[in-house]
């Protein structure tokens, strides 16, 4: 388990400390001019007044983080196409992969089902960064495109409760050098 | 002998509110106790099993996986049944005073909940039941030897009677809110804001419409997929599509978990501008807010889903649209509205408003937290990893179990007419966010790192975070502990300040002026209202007229050939079931909606109420392929079984038509969902 320079979780994980703390430090300044004295009128015509401007602000950011997300959806679509496919198979607790390793820099279509509950196939990088996820789900074969460019042993760690052992639901891929 | 009784003003609230402030009668003062005590008490166990978790993560006691599962079962289900109990009694407390609610629906929801959750507590610690409060289907199926098939029974009829109580909850509120003020659309207000009217109903009703509606359709998807799992304990044979089941499974249950919050807010309206002495009037901009959670609560569910990729994309796109569009009317309405409540105020620092004002604090970090997840590339990447235990644990722990013991704070300050020292409160508070923050910055810490939720067994190498929230755990324990004795002593003075009142004695002998206390009578200063139902659900010719129409358009389902060409799948076969209890419903609406016979029929709400709720259940566990297939092989008994469809539909007609206009119909179009959507989820 960790995270590297570059990983988009350290982004995540630093833009929410921010929020955060601005939100903390904006409820602590509420809280002491709580406590003085200030006329209905003075705080309605404040307050409304940026009301307005919080809405705009909201909706702005939601348009882009909304808007941007969009170009980065994780679902892939039509036919592998050159891709190289492999089955992904979860079953209490066990995780059964087709090819099982792969050259370098190959493009991967991974194609995840479960044999009886629905499980998480979580895939971490070498160094135990987690790349994502996705659901493997009886009667249904969820289609995940990856490119990994970096060799080594990937693990596979369940990410859905699954039972008694899911904790312990794991296996690996491989990432041979060419 | 002279003695005269001695009432100084409240000490507790500011002194601008008595201008605005109803003073609640006892009916209000003991349902709100009553909730409040027993949400609390379970929240409070909840909490407990939490901390036993989270030390087994850190590695300081060795419970065993099995125990583990059965624990964190327990622990998601007691919880939000717990705070769900908390906040439904906040809500009857700020809401009684100007809408008549029965308090005999109150007392039947609280029985049919607690219940509930003794049904689950006996399913995880005797059964062994651990497939998680959202139970995905069909993980109850395969319990790996961990828990045995009684305890799957126990555990759904447990959570069935919990939605089944929340649903009549709602009803009631429904039903008295829109009688109150006037139909649906004047209760929500937008007629106000239309500029049709010049009023609108205060916010707390406005809120409690909203959540009623929503906690209808949750609780009627909770029964569609409980019933459905229920069946599946006595015929093996019936087998559920993944994808429905979780579609369906989420939509109760993140709904459940939000509306405990929303139920909050309402009360939140209330009890906030008791101390900041300003009174919170229902504006455009309210009514528009409540209009877009009323879509963003029933929509923003299907977050859950964003890594089942054959969901239809558009359906995420719109999920991850609804998840950020619930933020606005949170950060802009009720958050908003509140600080600047505060600001200026003069705000009457107590245990109860600290920690109401503490609380909002908390529901906008978590929520961060939580729209940030919302994102899908985010969520590809941090998707059951902790990160989601410490958002949602943020504005549970932190805004709503706050707000809950806010609740008991007011009803015992009231009460007591004092607060807690100065000092008290500080270092409780100071525990209780010390504590708080620290456990849910270590799963934030862990999401980022990619640490999976719901193990039994941390990955090597990050125990020691566990470690670290485990203490910060005990601190926040120290801290509930702390405001529990701190409500200890204003429980007493609230029980003496209300049994006794404190007189002005002087001795006619000696001519010495001292305070007696003597006992205090019955008080009752404002009369109660009487609950009534308003009308029928189909009320003019037009609308008899539509459900004639109804009737017949469902007829077709009793067609041979569409019966014949039902037998491709057990999902179409079931919706052809579901075509027959649709026939019944609507004769049952036309016919109860007629003036003569409803004349006949007379009031009877909860006969009403028990056939809207009976009916469609029975009619769900018998559609059961071991029940209907050996009927089918007769084609006199298979007629039969297609008539008795209709029949239950006939009684949830009958029955929807005596309760009311608004909630009658609603009532009648939820049981027909429930048996369409349990067609969907069967395969």
């Amino acid at each position: 388990m960790s995270v590297h320079y570059g990983d988009p979780q350290i982004a995540i994980g630093v833009v929410f400390a921010v929020l955060a703390l601005v939100l903390a430090v904006a409820f602590l300044v509420i809280g002491v001019q709580a406590g003085s004295e200030a006329s209905d009128e003075r705080v309605h015509r404040v307050g409304y007044w940026l009301r307005k401007r919080w809405l705009a602000l909201l909706l702005v950011i939601g348009v882009l983080v909304v808007g941007i997300s969009l170009f980065d959806l994780p679902y892939a679509s039509g036919g592998p196409s050159g891709r190289t496919v492999v089955k992904v198979t979860g079953g209490q607790f066990f995780w059964s992969l087709a090819p099982d390793r792969v050259p370098v820099g190959t493009r991967i279509r991974f194609d995840v089902t479960s044999i009886d509950v629905n499980h998480g196939f979580g895939l971490y990088d070498p160094r135990g960064h987690l790349i994502g996820s996705v659901q493997a789900m009886p009667g249904y074969h969820n289609k995940l495109d990856l490119s990994l460019n970096q060799a080594g042993v990937y693990r596979i760690r369940c990410l859905e409760l699954c039972g008694l052992n899911h904790s312990t639901m794991q296996s690996t891929f491989t990432v041979t050098r060419p | 002998m002279a003695a005269t009784a001695t009432t100084p003003p409240s000490q507790v609230t500011h002194p601008r509110a008595a201008a605005f402030t109803v003073e609640a009668r006892g009916i209000e003062r003991r349902i709100g106790l009553l909730f409040a005590i027993t949400g609390l008490a379970l929240v409070l166990v909840m909490g407990v099993l939490g901390l036993v978790m989270r030390l087994t993560q850190a590695t300081v006691i060795g419970l065993s996986p099995g125990w583990f599962y059965r624990l964190l079962t327990l622990h998601g289900a007691g919880m939000i049944t717990g705070v769900l109990l908390v906040t439904m009694g906040a809500l009857w407390y700020v809401l009684h005073p100007t809408v008549p609610l029965r308090p005999g629906r109150m007392l039947a929801s609280y029985v049919l909940i607690v219940a509930g959750a003794l049904g689950v507590v006996i399913a995880t610690l005797v059964g062994g039941f651990g497939a998680g409060w959202t139970f995905l289907p069909p993980l109850p199926f395969y319990p790996a030897g961990q828990w045995s098939t009684w305890s799957e029974s126990v555990f759904f009829v447990g959570n069935l009677l919990v939605g089944v109580g929340f649903f009549v909850y709602c009803l009631d509120v429904l039903e008295q809110t829109t009688t109150r003020y006037g139909g649906l659309v004047r209760t929500l207000g937008w007629q106000f804001l239309r500029g049709r009217e010049q009023e609108a109903p205060p916010p707390q009703a406005i809120a409690a419409t909203v959540v009623a509606i929503d906690g209808l359709l949750s609780s009627a998807v909770a029964s569609a997929i409980l019933t459905g799992l229920l069946g599946r304990t006595y015929d093996h044979t019936a087998a559920f599509d993944a994808l429905v089941a979780k579609n369906l499974v989420y939509f109760f249950g993140h709904s459940m978990a939000n509306l405990s919050i929303y139920l909050a807010a309402a009360a939140v309206y209330v009890l906030i501008p008791r101390y900041a002495g300003r009174p919170y009037e229902t504006t455009k901009v309210f009514v528009a807010g409540w209009a877009g959670s009323l879509i963003f609560i029933a929509t923003a569910y299907s977050h859950h889903i964003y890594m089942d990729f054959v969901q239809p994309t558009w359906a995420q796109i719109g999920s991850e649209i609804a998840s950020y569009g619930a933020l606005i009317p949170v950060a802009v309405v009720t958050i908003y509205s509140m600080t600047m409540l505060v600001w200026g105020s003069r705000y009457r620092w107590t245990l109860a408003s600290t920690l109401l004002y503490v609380g909002l604090a908390g529901w906008a970090i978590g929520g961060v937290g939580a729209v940030i997840d919302s994102l899908i590339p985010i969520n590809f990447r941090l998707h059951n990893t902790t990160w989601v235990v410490a958002h949602f644990h943020t504005y549970l722990i932190l805004s709503v179990v706050l707000w809950c013991f806010a609740f008991l704070a007011h009803l015992l300050e009231r009460n007591a007419d004092r607060t807690t020292s100065r000092a008290g409160r500080a270092w409780t508070i100071t525990l209780i966010l010390v504590g708080g923050y620290g456990l849910t910055g270590t799963w934030f810490l862990e999401g980022v790192l990619g640490v999976p939720r719901r193990y039994a067994v941390q990955p090597p190498g990050t125990s020691g975070y566990s470690l670290a929230g485990s203490i910060f755990a005990l601190v926040l324990a120290l801290g509930f502990l702390s405001l529990c004795l701190q409500l200890l002593p204003l429980a007493r003075a609230a029980w003496e300040r209300r049994h006794y009142t404190l007189v002005e004695h002087t001795d006619s002998w000696t001519g010495t002026r001292y305070q007696a206390r003597i006992t205090r009578g019955a008080e009752e200063p404002r009369p109660l209202e009487t609950p009534t139902s308003a009308g029928v659900p189909l009320a003019n010719p037009g609308q008899l007229a539509l459900g004639a129409a109804g009737c017949v358009v469902g007829l077709s389902a009793f067609f041979p050939q569409v019966i014949d060409a039902s037998e491709a799948s057990i999902r179409y076969h079931h919706l052809d079931h579901a075509g027959h209890f649709f026939v019944g419903v609507m004769l049952g609406l036309l016919l109860g909606s007629l003036p003569v016979i409803s004349r006949r029929l007379g009031e009877r709400p909860t006969l009403g109420l028990t056939a809207v709720i009976a009916a469609p259940t029975v009619m769900m566990l018998v559609m059961v392929p071991r029940f209907y297939e050996p009927l089918e092989r007769n084609t006199f008994e298979h007629a039969l079984f297609h008539l008795a469809m209709a029949t239950f539909g006939l009684a949830t007609g009958l029955g929807a038509t005596r309760l009311g206009r608004i909630t009658g119909r609603l009532a009648a179009f939820l049981a027909v969902s429930m048996a369409v959507m349990f067609a969907a989820a069967m395969k």
